[in-house]
């Protein structure tokens, strides 16, 4: 019952943010500090993952081919799967657990001190001041972690396939080559540059509307965070049938 | 300095396992408690779960499509779908989400309780609270993982079978009749072990944060981040272990 009221101040916020964009001079230093910050923030963590999502494909990809005998193509699996799939969502649900609750957790904490309403009452655009710097920092963050994020993933697919599994490097190269074309890469940005979105305004909206006390901080970093992934999931179908499909 | 608070918090978090895993393992259960937080968990983490392994499935379908028709072996598509989504794709994306879902709400509400001095209440009224707030979370978070994976698995094929069927034109009957040919019983069984494991790191990190969270208001959401980032990589970094221990390469 309270979905449809809910999508209304969502559209409303929305609205209201993209309106606070455009009519106020760009705030181009805190962006790049808000980048700066998600980007050495997330960086350490998204490189453990990579490195172990990397490896995971590789024993996967070779457990699966090596059923019909046809583990040269572990390299083309590691390239389809992961360069086109895993990466970017991969980095999206760990920059939305880690950059997004951060937004969450500390929009919601300036809500319920008051600190948004003392914005107000000094004639300060809340939503041109705490959310713009933290999109444009986002949107120009994310497609080039999603990049580490590929680059570190291939390689420690290609480590493990070497050691671990034993397959043919030269065999793996080519295959991961000749299956990834520039465009993809294009089309990952793209992905990230969306997720990037999708994981700031939902953050933020959960933020701004964060119910009192500790407790109501915690359920809107929790919302936040769900929702994000959820949302980037979905898309990502969406985005794979519209670039891939 | 900053890496002996490291350790400190590493072996706090040693002594805390102790404490909880003995209180787990010993009577008296809060039986009622523990059902209670399994329906909650459940009810909270059915939908997201479902939400994210259902278009994952599908994209799975989509990608695997373009592979296998380049070596017209269409057939292979469901098979590839069932393996990995019981392997990989639902035990780390239901962890993922009961991390985010119901880890997170673990760590809000203990967070809360703390802050509200609630926990040392209970301590000066000689209730043990490790017994009745952190056992049956991580009670119900083991009992729930292994039921959300399973839904997980369910949505990832449903989702590859509505990608592949009705969207691709790929043969229905053709889907279902390959979909078992090449999961075996230990695919499944690994899955559940894979999603029990990642349950107890989600349910000993949440309860670790939440119970020791500091700092009013800004120290629970910060109890929350942290549960999320922390346990989500320590499972993927063990995922990794695990998949080689359970399903490496015979050669």
């Amino acid at each position: 019952m309270s979905l449809l009221p809910g999508l209304a101040r969502f559209g409303r916020f929305l609205g209201q943010i993209v309106w606070s964009t455009v009519s106020n001079p760009l705030p181009v230093g805190r962006a790049l500090e808000e980048a700066h910050r998600i980007g050495v923030n997330s960086l350490p963590i998204l490189l453990v993952v990579s490195v172990f999502v990397g490896t995971n494909l590789s024993v996967q990809g070779a457990s699966a081919f090596s059923t019909i005998h046809a583990e040269r193509y572990v390299g083309m699996f590691v390239a389809l799967a992961g360069v086109r799939e895993m990466a970017p969502i991969m980095v999206a649900s760990m920059v939305a657990a880690k950059a997004g609750t951060e937004m969450a957790s500390q929009i919601a904490v300036m809500r319920i001190q008051e600190q948004i309403d003392a914005l107000e009452v000094m004639a300060i655009d809340p939503y041109w001041f705490l959310i713009t710097p933290r999109l444009l920092g986002i949107l120009l963050v994310l497609p080039a972690l999603t990049m580490i994020s590929i680059f570190t993933l291939v390689v420690s697919a290609y480590g493990v396939a070497i050691t671990q599994l034993g397959l043919d490097g030269h065999t793996f190269l080519e295959q991961a080559t000749a299956t990834t074309h520039a465009m993809d890469l294009v089309y990952c940005a793209v992905k990230a540059f969306v997720f990037g979105l999708v994981i700031c305004v939902l953050s933020c909206y959960h933020g701004f509307t964060s119910g009192a006390g500790a407790s109501g901080v915690g359920r809107a970093t929790n919302a936040a965070v769900v929702m994000a992934a959820v949302s980037c999931a979905i898309l990502n179908y969406l985005l794979s049938e519209l670039l891939f499909g | 300095m900053h890496l002996f608070d490291r350790l400190a918090a590493l072996g706090r978090f040693g002594l805390f396992t102790t404490r909880v895993i003995r209180r787990l393992i010993t009577p008296p259960w809060e039986i009622e408690e523990i059902s209670r937080q399994v329906w909650l968990l459940c009810s909270r983490c059915a939908l997201p779960v479902l939400a994210t392994t259902t278009p994952l499935g599908m994209v799975m379908a989509l990608q695997g499509l373009v592979i296998f028709s380049i070596f017209e072996a269409e057939q292979y598509l469901s098979p590839l779908i069932s393996v990995a989504t019981f392997r990989e794709l639902s035990p780390v994306l239901a962890s993922v989400l009961v991390a985010a879902q119901g880890g997170s709400s673990f760590a809000a509400e203990l967070g809360a309780m703390r802050i509200h001095e609630e926990i040392d209440a209970t301590e000066v009224m000689a209730i043990d609270p490790i017994r009745i707030h952190v056992v049956p979370r991580l009670a119900a978070i083991l009992l729930a993982c292994p039921l959300l994976n399973l839904l997980g698995s369910l949505g990832g094929i449903g989702g590859g079978f509505v990608s592949a069927v009705w969207i691709k034109g790929h043969p229905g009957t053709l889907y279902w009749s390959e979909l078992w040919s090449m999961t075996g019983g230990m695919d499944l069984i690994g899955g559940q072990i894979k999603a029990l494991v990642f349950g107890a790191i989600i349910g000993l990190v949440a309860t670790y944060e939440g119970f020791f969270a500091s700092g009013g208001a800004p120290g629970v959401g910060r109890a929350v981040n942290r549960t999320v980032v922390t346990s989500a990589t320590t499972f993927i970094v063990v995922n990794y272990f695990l998949t080689s221990a359970l399903f490496g390469v015979p050669h």
